[in-house]
Order: structure tokens, then C-alpha cells, then sequence
């Protein structure tokens, strides 16, 4: 006899464990759902949230939005002809790598978070988090039709080159373990399953500790690994070389400080256990994790400097330079998560980046040269009889 | 003949917007004689003092450049808000860890108060998101003038988006 396989919210998770559906059936209180790991999401609602900083992520990026088209590199296809071959590779390997970047942060977030991610707005933010790194992808592509006749040789060498695919590695291992073990979960459901005579222990602590520890590994590469190859980019630009490139990779830097943002809340309300107090035990277990990921990360980005500048350096920019912009970058983020700084450096060895990072500086499209975050019909009209509470005659 | 420059939102204006000047700039000098010495008053008093003009020979900005304005951010107001009597001028005298001293009385934020008497803060986004600029309070209080987004402590504040409502303690990174 033919058996609905979903009857009922009863049947279904004794059948199939936590199996996904695109939209749960069950009656829950949004606000007693923690941000993983609580009921699947079904109505995409806003009017209702738990966490309120998911939603302002939302707006923000979505002001932000931008297109690689917009900005012109004619002028840098002669430049960089003109580049010295030392430089020419500088400028390659920081774009391949940047590459292999935004090509993991344009898939990863929704494959490994979606599938278990409890609350709409986070849901919504994560894939337009996501969403925004697609449009960084593509304008890659964008740059390097633009200035190599061959654009093929430069993405085909991202696989091949080992320094980039050691890279690869480190950048995807956090990411590939939460999903492996994931899958099984949403398959399966928590306990010790024999799949394909494997035997596969499920536990949730596990899969929110693996969960925790991506998470930090992502806000590595947001937060240090962008930041090194950013750190090139603008140096090609502050000698007035390679200017259309470090005008889009000024938008990216802009999207990527809003992703650090959002990262940093998930981190910060899990280690807090606002909502699930299992993590906040996770990120006590962590916390020796979470230093030798940015220690490794910091050692991998040095290691990495020392390859762009193997062929010797360029002006206003050399390896010990960008090591100790790791140093100074490495203790910044990791101190906004509460923790010591690990390296000496205090002083921001690069300061004339702040500059370049600061997206409110440079011109967009003459229409939208007033303001970067060109915000459509947002007027703040709204007055208060609060707002001359402190108003004396 | 080019539509006279808009007026400057006073009280919002912020750090970034001081580039649309250097691009219009040339509007001014456009101005048909007679005309030009009334509006060019006007002008004067609506503009902040503290913008370098681009002079007509001068090359329009380029793609991509920097266009970073020369910006004093204690400089005051031309047009000052009026004195009550009995209503404080909100001066507040800002003391470092280190021993630093600083005056917030014009700026527009914290962080433009600092910076223009060379305490070097770091930055990026300048309007709340990034957290580069993340302060530790020691004493007393601020006000924001948009809802910090980047993730702060409670003992922290974004010198970016705030200003002081007291005298201020605070260490820098």
C-alpha cells in the first residue's frame, strides 16, 4: 500500500530524521528558534524578527548593490603592458587568489548554512551575502578581459598553480567537514549510521562545533584574507597603476567589511548562547581553536607574501611590509572577537589604505557621485515628539 | 547655464560628501557676471569654508582617483546654531589612555573631532558598518547618530557615528 511519506510533522521526523523541506508545515514561535539547528524556515517574513541586525545587513548590502560594468579599464590594459614582469606576476597571483575567493564565498555560505539555517531574516541575509560575492566573481572576469587578451590562461592556472591550491585548501577544509558531516545529519538524523558499510557518527554537539569553527575559518578569509590581497590591489593604485581594478575592488572591500559585520554577529550570538546556549559551551571549547586559525591563516598569509614577492618588490609595498599588515590585521579581527592580539605589531604599517578602504571617496557614476550607498526614496522623515525631549526654551 | 548647487544638508553632512564640491565646483565660475557677486555670497555662507575650489585650468577629477577633501573637523560652523541662555554648548573635553588630550566642540562625529587634532583613529566605512574604528569607553557617554551596525561590546563605541553627551575616557586600539 502506498504510504505517504509525510502524513505528519510526528511521521516524518521518526521516518526521516530532520529531513529538509522547503517549507516546514508546522505551527512555531519564530522567536524561540535559535539562528541553526531549530525548525526549518517556511514563511519568508520580516515583519517578525529575532535578530533585527540580519535585516539592517539586508538593507545595507542591497544599497550597496553595484555593477562590475560601471567602472571603465581601458586605462589599465596599458598599464599593465607597461608593468615590469616582477609586478605583472604580483598582480596576477593577487587576482587568482582573490578569485579563488569569492568563488568559495559565492556557493559556500548557502550550500553548508541554508540547510539548517531557523530564521528568515538570517536566511535572507546569507544568501545575499552570498549573492553580492556572485557579483564579485563576475567582475573579475570583467577585469581580466579586460586587460590579457587570454583570460582563460589566468582562471585555468587558479586549479593548477599549487600556492593557489594549497590556498584552496585551507580556505575550504572548515567548510567541506561541516557539510560532509550535515549531510548525513539531514539525512539521517543524529546516532551511529552504516552508510555504504561506513560507519558515521552523528552528533549534533559535533556538527555545531564544526559549525563554530567554520564560521571563525570564514571570518578569517573575510576579514584577513581579503584584507592582504586588497593590501595589493591598492598599492598598484596608489602609484596611479592598475586604477579601474582597485575602483572595483573598492566596492568589494565595502561588501566585505558588511559580510566581517555579519560574520561577527553570528559569532558574537553564538558566544553568547543567546539563543542556543549549546554554543556558547562550543565557543568555550573553541577558544584554543579559534587562535590557531588565525594564527595558521596569519602564518599561510605571510607564506603567501613571500611567493608574490619572490621576484623581487614594488614600490610602496615589499614582504616584510605586507607581513606586518598582517600581523597588525590579523590582531585587529581576532580582538573583535574577544580575544588578546596574538603578534606585536600595533601600528598599521599601510596607513594610506584606510583611505583606499573607505568607499565614500571614490566616484561611482557621475549620477551617483554624491553618496556611494545610493539609497533610493530612503528619506528618514520621521519625527518624534521624542526628538525635542531634551529641547529647552 | 548650470542649475545653481544645492544646498548642503547641515547637520548631516559628513566626511564623504565633501568630493561633490570638487566636482562642481566649476558651477561658480560659470556664473554670468552681475550675477555672480550676490549668489556668489550666498554661496559662500552655504559652503563649508573648509573645501579647496578647483580653479578652471585645473584638470576634472579622474576615475578612480582619490578625492580626499582637505577636511578640519573642528573647524565651526559658518552659519552656528543659536545660543540659548542656559542651554550648555556641547563641548566635551575627550582624554585618551595614553594621555592624549582632545576638545569635541564643531566636529560631526567623534571621529572627525580626533582627527583633526591629530589623534590617529583607524577606519574604513565611516558610517557604522565595518567596526575598524571600535573604541573602548572608559567614562561616560555618547550619543549616535545612526544605529552603529558593526558588532561592538558594551563597554565600545563607533567614534564614526557618535558623538559625546559627556566628557569622554576612552583607549584607542
Amino acid at each position: 500500500m502506498f504510504k505517504r511519506p509525510f502524513s505528519g510533522p510526528d511521521i516524518k521526523r521518526l521516518i526521516l530524521g530532520m529531513a529538509y523541506t522547503t517549507f516546514n508545515r508546522n505551527e512555531f514561535d519564530t522567536f524561540a528558534q535559535p539562528m541553526f539547528f531549530g525548525e526549518h524556515v517556511n514563511v519568508a517574513r520580516y515583519d517578525q524578527q529575532k535578530h533585527k541586525i540580519f535585516e539592517s545587513l539586508i538593507e545595507k548590502q542591497l544599497s550597496f548593490f553595484w555593477r562590475p560594468e560601471e567602472v571603465d579599464l581601458t586605462s589599465d590594459r596599458k598599464d599593465f603592458v607597461d608593468l615590469p614582469d616582477h609586478e605583472k606576476h604580483i598582480f596576477i597571483s593577487n587576482f587568482k587568489y582573490q578569485t579563488l575567493l569569492d568563488s568559495v564565498q559565492g556557493r559556500s555560505p548557502n550550500v553548508a548554512l541554508l540547510p539548517v539555517v531557523s530564521l528568515p531574516e538570517l536566511e535572507t541575509w546569507i544568501e545575499t551575502w552570498s549573492f553580492s560575492e556572485t557579483i564579485h566573481s563576475r567582475s573579475y572576469t570583467h577585469i581580466v578581459r579586460n586587460i590579457v587578451p587570454n583570460p582563460a590562461a589566468i582562471f585555468d592556472d587558479i586549479t593548477k598553480n599549487e600556492y593557489i591550491t594549497r590556498r584552496a585548501e585551507s580556505v575550504t577544509k572548515y567548510y567541506d567537514s561541516f557539510i560532509f558531516l550535515c549531510n548525513y545529519y539531514i539525512q539521517l538524523g543524529e546516532g551511529t549510521h552504516t552508510v555504504n558499510g561506513e560507519t558515521i557518527e552523528v552528533s549534533l554537539h559535533e556538527l555545531k562545533r564544526r559549525m563554530y569553527v567554520m564560521m571563525v575559518s570564514v571570518n578569517v578569509l573575510e576579514a584577513i584574507r581579503f584584507y592582504v590581497s586588497f593590501a595589493c590591489s591598492f598599492a598598484f593604485a596608489e602609484r596611479a597603476k592598475m586604477e579601474g581594478n582597485a575602483k572595483i575592488i573598492k566596492m568589494i572591500a565595502r561588501d566585505e567589511a558588511l559580510h566581517l559585520t555579519g560574520t561577527q554577529h553570528i559569532l558574537q550570538i553564538m558566544a553568547r548562547g543567546k539563543d542556543d546556549p549549546e554554543f556558547a559551551i562550543i565557543a568555550q571549547e573553541c577558544r584554543q581553536d579559534v587562535i590557531d586559525i588565525f594564527t595558521e591563516a596569519a602564518e599561510q598569509e605571510k607564506e603567501w607574501a613571500a611567493y608574490l614577492f619572490k621576484d623581487g618588490s614594488m614600490i610602496g609595498l615589499n614582504k616584510d611590509i605586507l607581513c606586518q599588515y598582517v600581523e597588525f590585521i590579523t590582531n585587529q579581527r581576532i580582538g573583535a572577537l574577544g580575544f588578546d592580539p596574538i603578534f606585536a605589531t600595533k601600528n598599521n604599517p599601510l596607513p594610506w589604505i584606510n583611505a583606499w578602504l573607505n568607499s565614500d571617496n571614490v566616484q561611482v557614476a557621475p549620477q551617483e557621485a554624491e553618496i556611494s550607498s545610493y539609497l533610493v526614496g530612503a528619506i528618514d522623515s520621521e519625527v518624534d515628539t521624542n526628538d525635542f525631549g531634551d529641547f529647552d526654551l | 547655464m548650470p542649475s545653481p548647487r544645492k544646498a548642503p544638508r547641515l547637520g548631516r553632512r559628513r566626511w564623504g560628501k565633501a568630493k561633490t564640491f570638487h566636482s562642481t565646483a566649476q558651477t561658480e565660475l560659470d556664473l554670468p557676471e552681475g550675477q555672480g557677486s550676490s549668489s556668489q555670497i550666498e554661496l559662500d555662507l552655504l559652503l563649508p569654508p573648509i573645501l579647496v575650489k578647483r580653479s578652471a585650468d585645473e584638470p576634472a577629477p579622474i576615475q578612480g582617483e582619490l578625492l580626499l577633501p582637505e577636511f578640519q573637523g573642528e573647524t565651526p560652523e559658518p552659519t552656528p546654531q543659536i545660543e540659548f541662555e542656559g542651554m550648555q554648548k556641547p563641548i566635551f573635553d575627550i582624554i585618551l589612555e595614553d594621555g592624549r588630550q582632545a576638545r569635541f566642540q564643531h566636529a560631526h562625529t567623534l571621529l572627525e573631532s580626533l582627527e583633526s587634532q591629530d589623534i590617529e583613529v583607524h577606519y574604513q566605512c565611516r558610517e557604522g558598518y565595518c567596526g575598524s574604528c571600535r573604541t573602548q569607553l572608559l567614562e561616560g557617554d555618547v550619543h549616535y547618530l545612526e544605529e552603529p551596525m558593526a558588532w561592538i561590546d558594551d563597554d565600545e563605541i563607533l567614534p564614526c557615528c557618535c558623538i559625546p553627551k559627556s566628557a569622554l575616557r576612552i583607549k584607542l586600539q
